[in-house]
């Protein structure tokens, strides 16, 4: 049990009062909803893609990275939300913060181990069935990304708003 | 609010237990129990025993208790 919460660098950063703004619940839900829908429209994208007769073009990855570029400052915004208890090593939480982490592991494990089930039986079964090995690969890459932003997510959703620390010195 | 008698603020209390300061706001707003080291860490920063600053009922403010006390 930890006892004196080291202030790491990563740590600090987190529990800078300037981002107290990304504590809201409502900042935290519109960080998962965006987190959500930029997943989708990746699959999305690459369905589309995998179903035009013109193949795998550059415009498609080009789209595909922008993607993954915006999905950068996206998290980090989410995880200003729940003060990167996720991502900080276990010295530097309480024993409050590590029992969020761990409930909200708990509470998604199992549409975790679905998503990542589906990601590469479905990926394999797709490869080696019907030859797409590039739509294999992206929509199974897509799932694997998204079972591990669960926790993320279900964190983010259910935290309630934090009292403003003004009215409680 | 004990933590609000002694005129303690919410980073001092925390610093004094071992916890960031919005654990000790979860605390005090019933949303979250502490761990027993913790209660007891708690209740040794406010020279109290514990079960003066934990209950399964309702406490009474520290200072309405004396008020009452007074002859």
């Amino acid at each position: 049990m930890t006892t004196s919460p080291d202030q790491t660098f990563l740590a600090r950063t987190f529990e800078d009062g300037r981002y107290a703004w990304t504590r809201t619940h409502r900042v935290r839900v519109r960080a998962v909803l965006a987190e959500a829908a930029l997943l989708g429209a990746l699959a999305v994208a690459t369905l589309v893609q995998a179903l035009t007769d013109d193949g795998w073009t550059t415009a498609y990855f080009l789209a595909w990275s922008a993607g993954m570029l915006l999905f950068i400052p996206l998290h980090s915004l989410l995880n200003l939300g729940i003060r990167g208890v996720f991502d900080r090593g276990r010295h530097s939480l309480d024993e409050h913060q590590e029992g969020l982490r761990e409930h909200s592991h708990s509470s998604v494990g199992w549409p975790m181990t679905a998503l990542t089930f589906a990601a590469w039986a479905g990926g394999i079964a797709l490869a080696s069935g019907t030859g797409h090995t590039v739509l294999a690969l992206c929509l199974g890459f897509l799932l694997w990304f998204a079972s591990g932003l669960l926790p993320y997510w279900h964190l983010a959703w259910t935290l309630p708003d934090e009292e403003d620390d003004a009215l409680s010195a | 609010m004990l933590r609000a008698e002694r005129r303690v603020s919410r980073k001092e209390l925390a610093d004094g237990v071992g916890v960031h300061p919005q654990t000790v706001g979860y605390l005090e707003r019933g949303e979250y129990s502490p761990s027993l080291a913790l209660a007891l860490r708690i209740a040794r920063f406010f020279d109290l025993p514990v079960e003066a600053v934990f209950s399964l009922d309702p406490l009474p403010a520290i200072g309405s208790e004396l008020t009452r006390r007074t002859p």
